[in-house]
């Protein structure tokens, strides 16, 4: 990482060792938008190269990662949008300087703490979201044969589940 | 807390769909994309349609340069032509959008120079299109750039220029002339 206020300096060495240390999380965070492949691929992308465009303009390289993680989530979400039929623009670039710090949960250890709340979570909550956090491609009617429920309540079951743990999360362990 | 990122975290503690190599290659790639130097253009106004292609027919090619080879993140793009991407005369004039007044054409300016770049998407391939204004004379190159590929052309007099041929996706345009430092628009995403 540099260490001086500019990150316009930064070299090949300290670019692939932030490449190793975020892309995972980009990655992560793309997919949970529910993008194909080729659509979260677009959108990491999107953000490295965002990243190389504002270099003059970040003067904090501490808050890249969290910075880099909020630029994924903008450009996963404007892919979204498109891919449901809506008109997005692709000039919309989040604020250099105002990295989301709720970023920070995005990240392997934390995610095993939340596995271990899921487990405090009842049935079909537990199942639903195990096999929806597993399997990224699967279809609600998949989940729904798998679960013996009604497809049409699995987006519902879904969103609530999610709710219940984000508050489980929220109220025990946030970091 | 953002859904998001718990289901983005779940997964990565579990070690589900981890980041494919070829994300991570072209992540590190970007890297050479870099313009040293180069004063960022920001996207502005664009109150009216210039027709930027009905123009664009005598940029010379002059070069074009692979980039360094990195694995494509992004698969296969299908053969189709997406609505609204094909056609960019369509839009309606006098509309005022920051840096796009109709479907693919977007303004960009920096350092006294205004960067009009239009794409279309025919049959898979992109074509970039344009003009620099003010005309920025006979020495001056315009370089197209997506992450895998820039070619470069010798603006006309009237500082159109035009490349096809392109894969869709991440495009920039970066305007190179003698004495000052290039000029580059900010990363625009073309979909197929």
């Amino acid at each position: 990482m540099p260490t001086d206020n500019s990150f316009a300096t930064i070299d090949q060495a300290a670019w692939e060792d932030l490449v190793a240390r975020f892309d995972g999380r980009m990655w992560a965070v793309a997919r949970a938008f529910g993008l194909s492949a080729a659509d979260a691929a677009d959108a990491v992308q999107g953000a490295w190269l965002r990243l190389v465009e504002s270099a003059d303009t970040i003067r904090d390289p501490e808050r890249i990662g969290a910075w880099l993680v909020t630029t994924t989530r903008h450009e996963a979400a404007r892919l979204s949008r498109r891919a449901r039929g809506e008109v997005v623009s692709d000039l919309d670039v989040p604020d250099t300087a105002l990295p989301d710090p709720t970023a920070a949960v995005v990240d392997a250890d934390f995610g095993r703490q939340v596995w271990r709340r899921l487990d405090l979570l009842g049935e079909p909550c537990r199942s639903l979201i195990r096999l929806y956090v597993l399997h990224p491609e699967a279809r609600y009617a998949q989940i729904a044969v798998r679960l013996n429920l009604p497809i049409g309540s699995i987006g519902p079951t879904r969103a609530r589940c999610m709710a219940r743990l984000r508050a489980l999360v929220e109220e025990e362990d946030t970091p | 807390m953002k859904e998001e990122y718990l289901l983005a975290a779940l997964r990565m503690g579990a070690g589900a769909d981890p980041v494919p190599e070829g994300v991570s290659a072209a992540a590190r790639a970007v890297f050479g994309l870099r313009v040293p130097g180069g004063v960022p253009a920001g996207p502005v106004d664009l109150p009216v349609s210039p027709g930027a292609r009905s123009a664009a027919d005598s940029g010379t090619a002059q070069a074009e340069r692979a980039q360094p080879e990195t694995a494509h993140a992004g698969t296969a793009q299908d053969e189709t032509t997406r609505p609204g991407t094909a056609q960019a005369g369509t839009a309606q004039a006098g509309t005022a959008q920051t840096g796009t007044a109709q479907a693919g054409v977007r303004r960009f300016s920096a350092d006294g120079l205004v960067i009009d770049v239009e794409t279309t998407v025919t049959e898979g391939r992109m074509e970039v299109a344009g003009q620099v204004s003010p005309a920025p004379g006979p020495d001056a190159t315009i370089e197209v750039r997506t992450p895998h590929i820039a070619k470069v052309r010798t603006p006309s007099g009237s500082g159109h220029f035009a490349v096809a041929g392109l894969p869709p996706g991440w495009v920039s345009v970066v305007c190179h002339r003698p004495g000052h430092p290039p000029v580059f628009t900010r990363w625009i995403h073309v979909h197929p």
